[in-house]
């Protein structure tokens, strides 16, 4: 079992970690030839919230060569927290002047140390007084065993009766904080064809809507991985005002939400029988 | 706005619209201490009153001015829309809201001001900085606003609101009547989102009244909301009670001055001790005081000290006392931007029992 990548753009992997970090304390990551998955699948916060990320292992990583037995897959579950500090001594954060000069070179490697898996992340960057600097991290993993990762199925997702272009998540984020109050425990997303996404909370003391206008909806290659093979192009058989709605649960939408460091575009798709 | 039509809205009880409403918070917060609040509706304006232990009344007043559109026609609850029977008297309605739910409501993109979008954490605090530049603003400009006010003419005021010249979230309240919710439509910018808003009203419970003027007034002083404000954050909170002592002016003459007590004097007693300040007769401090002999009167410091987030906001304070020992402070809020003459500002008003135990 061997594993080396070179983290070329530290900076978005740690925000992708940072909003991973966000949504639950461990994960699951499992490297594949080409692809980086991220999977959150705990059934914490009442199970509201799952994680199935796929990235491009050509996106972030310069250098990248995994090996095993199990078809070339790695997978591994670690603490999202050790990770993240470990990469903070890597990443520039956005605004201020890093501890390095120039974008230092992380090397993620796969490695037993006293008779434990760990993740080492070997850091070396050259300070503003031009210094060299190498820094170590090591994360201890749990490698999964080919069994267990077996197991692990992506939920069956209907095919979405709407996609829509979320307005910035920042700016969701406060007016879900403030509907907070006023709402109990679920609030209502609704969104139509036409560009309308609205937000509805209720409690006896007040109905709030908020509702944006003029908001893009993507028209989406149909997902090879629906279940749906047989439904047609949508975009003739639906009513494009026709508003299509979910309940989902407030605490796991703020939790979603403060996902935004990562995001620019984020894409809901309503399905009316699934969450986002 | 809403697709209602124009016969729909002749309909409602009122319509107000508002362009920005970090304002009309700033009144509502300064009453906001608890959550059941009366919201009248009349002729020339909106009062939201407040009480507390049936011994503290707050009312916040919000003239007819400070919207940019108020529309009132009053009906009588048997025949809605009969215009013709409305005349004879024009009734003020009123009905109960959880306060609390309003102001956030209102403030439902978190905009109490500025138009940059907050990022993420830094929210709260550009937030409350934006609050406070305000609040700075308004002190520094007191003085220069009513000036600037004669000097404009009816319109000019009034045009500027339509082209925004300062960015802000704009409302529009309707109420249609008895039993049907308070509706808020509020927008950030013209293409940012929009909010409806229906806050469930209820029957009013007849409120606390204590008319000040039942009694003559014993005391009546005028002064900069900040002297206030600064002696009454000085007092400790576990301090229950408050005194406030009033002397009549000292007789003419140097050294009668020296030996004369204070014209006010607040004293505090707490677990821990007990505090006295004085206001010196300065017309920089007490810009009017009339007072005939000596007036004291104590209050529970816990009601007193609800004054303080409205405090914050204004910029005069009226204080007087009337022979029961009835206090009535009231508290000049000014509008954050010039009017067209003849509108005023909006204030809030406090009436409180005094204790019964003289001292």
């Amino acid at each position: 079992m061997r594993f080396r990548a070179d983290i070329g753009n530290a900076n978005t992997f740690f925000k992708i970690w940072q909003a991973i970090e966000k949504q639950q304390k461990r994960c699951i990551i499992r490297f594949s030839e080409n692809e980086m998955r991220i999977i959150c699948n705990n059934d914490v916060n009442e199970g509201g919230i799952q994680v199935w990320s796929q990235i491009k292992a050509r996106s972030l990583f310069t250098e990248y060569r995994v090996e095993s037995n199990a078809n070339n897959e790695i997978t591994m579950t670690i603490s999202t927290e050790a990770l993240l500090s470990a990469l903070r001594s890597a990443s520039t954060p956005a605004g201020q002047t890093g501890s390095f000069a120039a974008d230092a070179d992380v090397v993620m490697r796969l490695i037993k140390k006293n008779g434990q898996a760990v993740l080492s992340f070997g850091i070396s960057g050259t300070t503003r007084n031009g210094r060299q600097v190498r820094i170590a991290h090591d994360v201890r993993i749990d490698v999964m065993r080919p069994n267990d990762v077996q197991r692990l199925k992506e939920p069956m997702c209907p095919e979405p009766e709407v996609h829509i272009v979320l307005p910035p998540l920042a700016k969701l984020r406060t007016v879900v904080e403030r509907l907070k109050p006023l709402a109990g425990d679920v609030v209502a997303i609704r969104a139509n064809g036409s560009g309308c996404l609205q937000l509805s909370a209720q409690t006896d003391s007040a109905r709030v809507d908020v509702s944006w206008k003029g908001l893009a909806n993507p028209a989406m290659t149909r997902d090879a991985n629906s279940q749906d093979p047989d439904a047609g192009d949508d975009s003739d058989m639906h009513d494009s005002s026709q508003m299509y709605g979910v309940l989902v649960s407030l605490k796991s939408l703020q939790k979603f939400l403060s996902s935004h460091v990562v995001s620019t575009t984020t894409i809901a798709c309503m399905c009316v029988t699934q969450d986002l | 706005m809403p697709d209602d039509g124009a016969d729909e809205e002749q309909d409602k009880v009122l319509i107000a619209s508002v362009n920005d409403v970090r304002y009309l918070i700033a009144l509502l917060r300064g009453v906001g201490f608890a959550n059941r609040a009366v919201m009248s509706v009349a002729e020339n304006g909106l009062s939201v009153a407040v009480e507390e232990s049936r011994t503290l009344l707050a009312t916040a007043y919000i003239f007819k001015g400070l919207f940019n559109e108020f529309n009132y026609h009053p009906e009588l609850p048997q025949d809605a829309g009969d215009h013709d029977e409305q005349e004879q008297e024009v009734p003020n309605i009123s009905f109960e809201i959880q306060l609390q739910t309003l102001i956030e409501c209102m403030n439902i993109f978190g905009t109490a001001g500025g138009s940059a979008i907050p990022s993420g954490n830094k929210y709260r605090r550009w937030h409350q900085d934006a609050n406070s530049d305000n609040e700075n603003d308004r002190g520094e400009g007191a003085s220069n606003r009513s000036n600037n006010r004669s000097n404009k003419t009816p319109a000019n005021g009034r045009i500027d609101q339509y082209f925004g010249h300062e960015k802000g979230t704009g409302m529009r309240l309707t109420y249609a009547g008895s039993g049907f919710p308070l509706t808020l439509l509020i927008a950030e910018d013209s293409n940012g989102p929009t909010a409806t808003c229906e806050i469930t009203t209820f029957e009013a419970d007849p409120m606390l009244s204590l008319d000040f003027l039942e009694y003559p007034t014993v005391m009546k002083i005028i002064l900069k909301s900040s002297w206030l404000r600064d002696a009454l954050s000085e007092i400790d909170q576990s301090c229950e009670k408050l005194t406030i002592i009033c002397n009549p002016p000292p007789p003419a003459g140097r050294s009668a001055k020296i030996v004369a007590p204070p014209r006010l004097r607040l004293q505090a007693v707490g677990n821990f001790g007990s505090v006295e300040m004085d206001y010196p007769s300065d017309k920089e401090v007490l810009e009017s005081c009339e007072c005939d002999e000596q007036v004291s009167f104590s209050y529970r410091f816990s009601h007193i000290s609800r004054t303080q987030r409205a405090l914050q906001s204004s910029t005069k304070t009226s204080l007087r006392i009337n022979e029961e020992g009835l206090l009535s402070l009231q508290l000049l809020m000014p509008t954050p931007r010039t009017r067209e003459s003849g509108s005023s500002d909006g204030f809030i008003e406090f009436r409180c029992l005094p204790l019964d135990e003289e001292i």
